[in-house]
């Protein structure tokens, strides 16, 4: 039976719930919003890389560097996309 | 009788009703002639079902090529419209729908076409593979990609044409203001093609990544090649926020969302910001392969390795990054506030320097060369200057105080086909020429080939210039027609014999085909041009396994250097090959997206949930299926060889 | 087909390990696919019209229960992988199943949601805001979806076949697949609910 359940994953099933329960204090809890968004910011990309590296095996093929640029590509263009329109459309619009 | 009203032309015209005539006599007679003389087998075996990546790069060449000349007419019925002040040869219904079906139509259909129809053909065989990554998804790439085509060129014949622009802006696009089913034409087709592009730009990037002969590190690989990895990882980033702003217009329109409407929180700008964050990295998607196609040929026709490779592709992925960092420079207009538009504007002024490295770059492999003035390498001498009169254009019309100025206007219109026809269109029209042989086993006639350039060039100055200043004077784009005071008159006349001028010289293009076929000498080798990569290293046309031997590569001009240095390219013994099998699945469930895409556009719930839920069954038919191809033995592989005059052993 | 049997069976093909490649070159499309949904999400968030705001409409409750069932679909994919690895073909099917099992908890929940939210009055033609929050949320509850149906489809051909390098492959790719859009659901949980309840 142990065999079935590897310390890794175990562990890192742990994590992500803890992560979890850390975000949710920013509903429980009171605080500024500069502050909520840090946290949620934190945990969620904690959150993917623990997905991706722990659950993925992003890093174990002899195509790693292929697929970690790939997705740094698609995180970068991501935040370019999400920041870029907020600054064209909101921040930046009158 | 209810249910068919919804098919009629809304702003009917004889051309429209001849143009319906026309189409069904064609199809009556392509059925007819395939009929008559029994060839639907060969067709349905030998193309349609295909997988091979020569044969699916051959059909979305020829694909491209009737849409350029449907794109082609659009223009040169604009061009005749204006040639006069007042003229009512197109109402101004019809002029919409005229220009909104040509950006779309030479855009989406036609170059996008044509550069992916080049990577597939050309790709594989210059890094010395037998397919692409996933054949069977390269077929419904393709098929796809035709769904959508001619689902987009029935509307102005079912239903009433798209008549919003191809930027299709909200809220013209809005069913207030467009309110024939023209723009849900326009959401499905291209959702449904790209899809297809979508799939072709992972299958590239896997086959460029995985599949290249041994030897062939990245940094060795024909620019070409690069051209093609970096374009495929923008089409692959670039494509899903088409796929979702596609979606909510969809959504707008046919579900009564409020996206990109006016009232209830909707924003209409938002879909110009979602359109041109894919759009602007598209218009990348457009010019790297032609840059380079043009870095193989004038390579090739100068006889010198080419200058600059590291530079080359560094100044590649530059632009790819930055391309997807300047949309907002479309829309400088809109209101948002000077910091913004600055750094937009600084943006797009950063593209200019690796562009501007890449000209100095074939300026430099040409210097001291030994230059043959073929037909592809006058396209791509041409190319310099024009390209970069279009590059300097753009960096005005990136000062976003002066945008205010030229927003809008013909000399934007002057501008982005300054640098799409030079760029783009010169560059596919080159290389098909330098490819023709590999795929046909012919050439092109040299002489006749120079005759269409010379019309092509001086055609394109003379339709285009001219914009430049009636835009600077102030003629708005987009309008049907102006008056007599406007003095835009002899200029636009000008502008209409330059589009004759191009339209006669892509009427000599199709003479040459007719001409070289009848008459070119079919005993032309494997290397006609003297050229340097490894698709010349096979023989023409090519055999369905492409090399009978996997090359080994040990420089990035590896035909060259064997020719030259002696390398030895082809080293082991002829082994079966595995080859993947033809399918009849990826045209059966484009079909079902065509079936599908035409119910959703005229609301007929049944076909979509038919159609919706056979496409699923498709795949799911797919998942249970197993198909692991087959193997060529070595005695036919050898047959083969010996026809072609010997193995390349 | 040359097998290498120095790798694990999912590797084990030059075709495999293409074909992974080629399954995180689309999850990079899939990234920007949301990115997309998420900047239109951002842009509509106070854009509420005649409608409902999200903290006028969000409950915790059933956010929370989602959270779990996705993050615990996730872990036993990873175990049906690491079971594949070890050859334990039934411990693999019986991670699978709960896999599956828990995704379809999940869509449950999720069209309770749903059936909520048009109680309160926000239905797709509401606002803006409430357009693309059914949006974003439909379109990673449609991959949910898609996903059971592909993965009750490799269950079956496990069951038929074994584990064999084809099966094997398609098993991984699956588990890369539900891996994301519980990524992508991380990212809707912060971002979406717990941002607009804050």
């Amino acid at each position: 039976m142990r065999e079935l359940f590897p310390m890794k994953q175990v562990n890192g099933f742990i994590f992500s719930l803890l992560l979890t329960v850390v975000a949710l204090s920013v509903y429980f809890l009171e605080m500024s919003f500069q502050l909520g968004m840090t946290i949620l910011i934190v945990t969620a990309f904690v959150q993917a890389g623990v997905q991706l590296i722990i659950f993925m095996h992003a890093g174990e093929g002899e195509d790693k560097n292929a697929i970690y640029t790939t997705l740094f590509y698609g995180g970068f263009l991501g935040l370019v996309t999400v920041l870029g329109s907020l600054l064209a459309m909101i921040w930046g619009y009158l | 009788m209810e249910f068919f009203e919804r098919f009629a032309v809304p702003h009917p015209s004889p051309m429209i009703y001849a143009s319906m005539v026309a189409i069904g006599l064609v199809i009556i007679a392509i059925i007819a002639g395939l009929s008559y003389f029994k060839k639907w087998g060969y067709l349905w075996n030998e193309w349609l079902t295909t997988t091979d990546h020569k044969r699916i790069g051959i059909m979305y060449i020829i694909s491209a090529l009737l849409m350029l000349f449907r794109g082609g007419a659009d223009a040169v019925m604009m061009r005749l419209q204006t040639a006069v002040p007042e003229n009512t040869f197109l109402d101004a219904q019809h002029y919409n729908e005229v220009f909104t079906t040509h950006g779309v139509v030479m855009i989406i259909f036609m170059a996008m076409a044509f550069i992916i129809g080049l990577m597939n053909f050309v790709v594989p065989l210059q890094i010395g593979a037998r397919d692409v990554a996933f054949p069977r998804l390269n077929a419904l790439s393709f098929w796809l990609y035709f769904a959508g085509a001619m689902l987009f060129n029935i509307s102005f014949v079912i239903g009433g044409s798209p008549d919003a622009g191809w930027t299709n802006y909200y809220p013209l696009a809005s069913t207030d203001f467009s309110t024939s089913v023209g723009v849900n034409y326009y959401n499905w087709a291209l959702q449904i093609s790209g899809i297809g592009t979508l799939i072709s730009g992972i299958n590239f990037i896997a086959t460029i990544m995985k599949m290249r002969a041994p030897g062939m590190t990245l940094m060795k690989m024909p620019m070409f090649v690069w051209s093609a990895l970096i374009t495929n990882a923008i089409i692959v980033f670039a494509f899903p926020v088409l796929t979702i702003a596609l979606l909510m217009g969809t959504f707008d329109r046919q579900l009564g969302t409020f996206f990109f409407a006016t009232d209830n929180g909707g924003m209409d700008m938002m879909w110009a910001n979602l359109f041109w964050i894919w759009g602007h990295p598209e218009v990348y998607i457009l010019i790297l392969p032609a840059f380079g196609v043009y870095s193989q040929i004038i390579a090739t026709f100068s006889e010198r390795n080419l200058y600059g490779y590291t530079s080359m592709v560094a100044s590649m992925v530059v632009i790819s990054l930055l391309s997807f960092l300047v949309w907002v420079h479309h829309f400088f207009t809109m209101g948002q506030d000077a910091m913004t538009n600055s750094i937009f504007s600084i943006t797009t002024m950063a593209i200019a320097v690796p562009t501007g490295i890449k000209i100095f770059n074939w300026l430099l492999t040409m210097w001291k060369g030994k230059i043959r003035f073929t037909t592809p390498m006058l396209y791509s001498v041409a190319f310099i200057p024009l390209f970069t009169i279009g590059g300097v254009t753009g960096v005005m019309l990136a000062i976003a105080s002066a945008d205010y100025q030229y927003h809008n206007t013909m000399f934007l219109v002057a501008h982005f086909h300054n640098v799409i026809i030079p760029g783009v269109v010169f560059a596919m029209i080159a290389g098909l020429i330098y490819w023709w042989p590999k795929m046909f086993g012919f050439m092109l006639n040299e002489r006749i080939g120079k005759w269409a350039f010379w019309f092509i060039v001086v055609g394109f100055c003379l339709a285009f210039f001219p914009m430049y200043i009636t835009g600077l004077d102030g003629q708005a784009r987009r309008m049907y027609t102006y008056s007599e005071a406007t003095g835009f008159a002899p200029l636009s006349m000008l502008s209409f014999i330059g589009a004759a001028l191009l339209a006669v010289g892509f009427a000599i293009i199709v003479y040459n085909i007719y001409y070289s076929f009848r008459n070119s000498p079919r005993n032309i080798g494997s290397d006609p041009w003297n050229a340097r990569s490894l698709e010349w290293a096979t023989h023409n046309p090519v055999p369905e396994y492409n090399f009978a031997v996997t090359p080994e590569v040990v420089s990035s001009e590896a035909l060259w250097d064997a020719k030259k240095r002696g390398h030895k390219l082809f080293k082991n013994k002829i082994e079966k090959i595995h080859m993947p099998n033809n399918t009849g699945w990826p045209i059966i469930m484009a079909g079902l997206f065509f079936v599908f895409g035409f119910s959703f556009v005229f609301f007929i719930w049944s076909g979509v949930i038919i159609s919706g839920l056979a496409i699923l069954g498709c795949m799911a038919y797919r998942s249970f299926k197993q198909d692991d191809g087959r193997y060529i033995p070595v005695e036919e592989i050898k047959e083969t060889e010996d026809k072609f005059g010997g193995a390349n052993e | 087909m040359k097998i290498d049997s120095t790798q694990h069976l999912e590797y084990s093909t030059e075709q495999n390990r293409i074909n992974i490649l080629g399954f995180w070159i689309f999850l990079g499309a899939e990234i920007m696919l949301f990115a997309t949904l998420f900047t239109s999400y951002f842009v509509y968030e106070d854009r509420i019209g005649n409608g409902p705001s999200g903290a006028e409409i969000f409950e915790i409750t059933p956010v929370l229960i989602e959270t779990i069932l996705l993050l615990t679909s996730s872990f036993t994919i990873g175990l049906a992988i690491h079971a594949m690895r070890i050859q334990r073909t039934k411990a693999m099917l019986g991670f699978f199943a709960i896999t599956l099992v828990l995704g379809a908890a999940f869509l449950g929940v999720e069209i309770y949601e749903f059936i909520h939210y048009y109680h309160v009055g926000a239905t797709l033609q509401t606002s803006a805001f409430t357009g693309i929050l059914l949006t974003t949320l439909g379109t990673h509850g449609a991959h949910v979806m898609f996903g059971l149906f592909w993965g009750i489809f490799i269950f079956i051909q496990i069951k038929k076949q074994g584990l064999t390098p084809q099966t094997a492959n398609k098993s991984f790719i699956f588990s890369l697949y539900w891996h994301f859009l519980d990524v992508m659901w991380i990212f809707i949980f912060s971002f979406i609910y717990l941002k607009g309840m804050m």
